[in-house]
């Protein structure tokens, strides 16, 4: 037997040995399981290819000799031989030029991976499961749901016991104070309480229809105040009928397209407060279009729920 | 041709090279200069939150807070769209930031206002409880460089071509124009201008007479240019 073939059996028995040794002799050894099966095959594999290429190869060099026209260059006193492209070389080039032309028009673009579409993915996901899980909850959980969006978004302004800490942004356990009433009548607003324009005057545009409309004065404006702050009830009851009630409604709850509800919150104010920020007595607020709309019901829900 | 090359390594080795570079500044350049042009609705900085970037700056700001919305759904939910190259067109130095130790400030012009920043900024734990950001009360009394700022614009406007003066369209489809003075009592004019909108939603009573006075504190920079930064 050719020496070579020799070493080839000898090593390749000493290479499973090894392996069988070295898998077998650890913790938990040849197992059922899949994965270390896997591997062990592999390794079997990897030993017997390599002795069997070696072997083929070392061969050849041993006997092959090589025939054919030699090229007219030489580098150095290596020449080269003008054979033909044997067929499955061949073969497997163009097979690769074919694929490669595919792979850069095709397979690559097409299939490439994308941040911005995982992104995309993974939002439309998030969407879609909110939309399911969330779509008809009312009552209570609206609430509850309203309030951890409440602490998520709008605590670093309005305190997590909403109530404005200490008048650095509004109190949201009652609807309304007298400084904030006050500072409408003056100055009027322009906030998008109703969800469009509907700008309220300012004190000069405001007539109280119970004085012959006489604009209204500093003491109409005192008690009016207090009347709307304290939910409808003590002095100024006949300020507010003349001058407010038109469009705010005899009870302030409000009127359509003409008024917001001044008398408590309800979820169409809030929501439209988060579509189109406010500006007010104490400063501005910002609109929350990150939220869904879900999610703005539930805050009015949350912020309703408070001066109830 | 190529057996000559063969027999010269050298100028092989510099004919590979010239290739590669050739086919690698084709491949780049013109996708990088694209990414970096400014999308529609990034307009450089004004004089007044020029001054406030250095402040920002100076204060180290961006050693806690970082300018960069990655796209993941968590982020986007708390701070809004995930960054383009093309927003920072204007930021020379950009200001990404490499850690948050506070929350990401690319777009807090969008969330929060004059008011509060005005309140966080004096006593970051009155507003936020539990906040580890230390008050920042000398920007209420130092004055703003509206000079380097100013100084800074003419720099930009000439060397890198920002467009001041000149329609920046919006996202809406209309224009705006970032004004940059002439001269630099100009400058001032236009930044005081500035100041005086901020002033007016502040409550600060020094801030407010220093402003009528003609000064700028740095409160009222930082204010302008975090409110920018939508």
């Amino acid at each position: 037997m050719n020496k070579l073939y020799l070493w080839g059996i000898i090593i390749t028995v000493l290479m499973l040995l090894f392996t069988y040794i070295s898998v077998a002799g650890s913790e938990g050894g040849l197992n059922d399981d899949i994965v270390n099966m896997l591997a062990i095959t592999g390794a079997v594999a990897l030993v017997l290819i390599t002795v069997f290429v070696v072997i083929k190869y070392v061969r050849q060099m041993q006997v092959d000799s090589a025939t054919g026209d030699l090229a007219d260059e030489n580098w150095d006193g290596i020449g080269e031989y003008k054979n033909e492209v044997p067929t499955g070389w061949a073969i497997t080039f163009l097979l690769t030029m074919i694929w490669g032309m595919w792979y850069w028009t095709v397979g690559y673009p097409v299939n490439s991976y994308s941040q911005i579409g995982e992104y995309n993915e993974d939002t439309a996901a998030h969407n879609a499961k909110f939309e399911a899980q969330y779509k008809d909850i009312t009552g209570d959980r609206l609430v509850e749901m309203g309030e951890s969006v409440f602490l998520a978004e709008c605590k670093v302004c309005h305190g997590i016991n909403a109530d404005g800490i200490d008048g650095k942004a509004a109190n949201l356990n009652i609807r309304i104070d007298a400084s904030s009433v006050k500072h409408v009548i003056e100055n009027g607003s322009n906030n998008q309480l109703l969800g469009f324009a509907m700008p309220m005057p300012d004190r000069n545009g405001l007539m109280n229809a119970n004085a012959g409309y006489a604009p209204i004065t500093d003491a109409e404006i005192e008690k009016v105040s207090a009347y709307v702050a304290n939910g409808m009830t003590g002095e100024g009851a006949d300020v507010y009928a003349g001058t407010c009630a038109m469009c705010h409604g005899a009870d302030g709850t409000g009127v359509d397209s003409m008024g917001p509800n001044i008398k408590k919150f309800d979820t169409a104010l809030v929501t439209n407060v988060l579509n189109f920020g406010k500006k007010g007595s104490i400063g501005a607020m910002p609109k929350f279009e990150r939220l869904n709309a879900k999610q703005k019901e539930a805050v009015g829900a949350y912020i309703t729920s408070l001066s109830e | 041709m190529f057996h000559w090359l063969e027999k010269h390594p050298f100028f092989f080795a510099v004919g590979v090279f010239l290739v590669i570079s050739f086919a690698g500044l084709v491949e780049i350049l013109p996708n990088f200069a694209q990414q970096s042009r400014p999308v529609i609705g990034t307009a450089p900085y004004s004089t007044l939150e020029l001054a406030g970037r250095h402040v920002y700056i100076a204060n180290s700001c961006n050693a806690c807070h970082s300018q960069l919305i990655r796209p993941f759904k968590s982020e986007t939910d708390r701070y809004g769209h995930y960054s383009l190259s093309g927003e920072y067109a204007y930021d020379r130095p950009f200001l990404w930031g490499s850690k948050r130790t506070g929350p990401d400030l690319m777009r807090v012009g969008n969330y929060r206002t004059t008011d509060w920043h005005e309140n966080h900024m004096k006593d970051p734990a009155g507003v936020v409880p539990g906040s580890i950001m230390p008050a920042y009360r000398w920007m209420f009394t130092n004055a703003a460089d509206i000079d380097t700022a100013f100084a800074e614009q003419l720099t930009i406007a000439e060397f890198f071509s920002v467009p001041y003066n000149k329609p920046i369209p919006m996202k809406d489809g209309s224009t705006k124009i970032v004004k940059m003075g002439g001269s630099v009592a100009e400058a001032n004019a236009l930044a005081l201008a500035e100041a005086k909108l901020i002033a007016a939603d502040m409550k600060d009573q020094d801030v407010k007479d220093a402003v009528a006075n003609g000064e700028i504190p740095e409160i009222v920079a930082i204010i302008a240019y975090l409110n920018s930064l939508k």
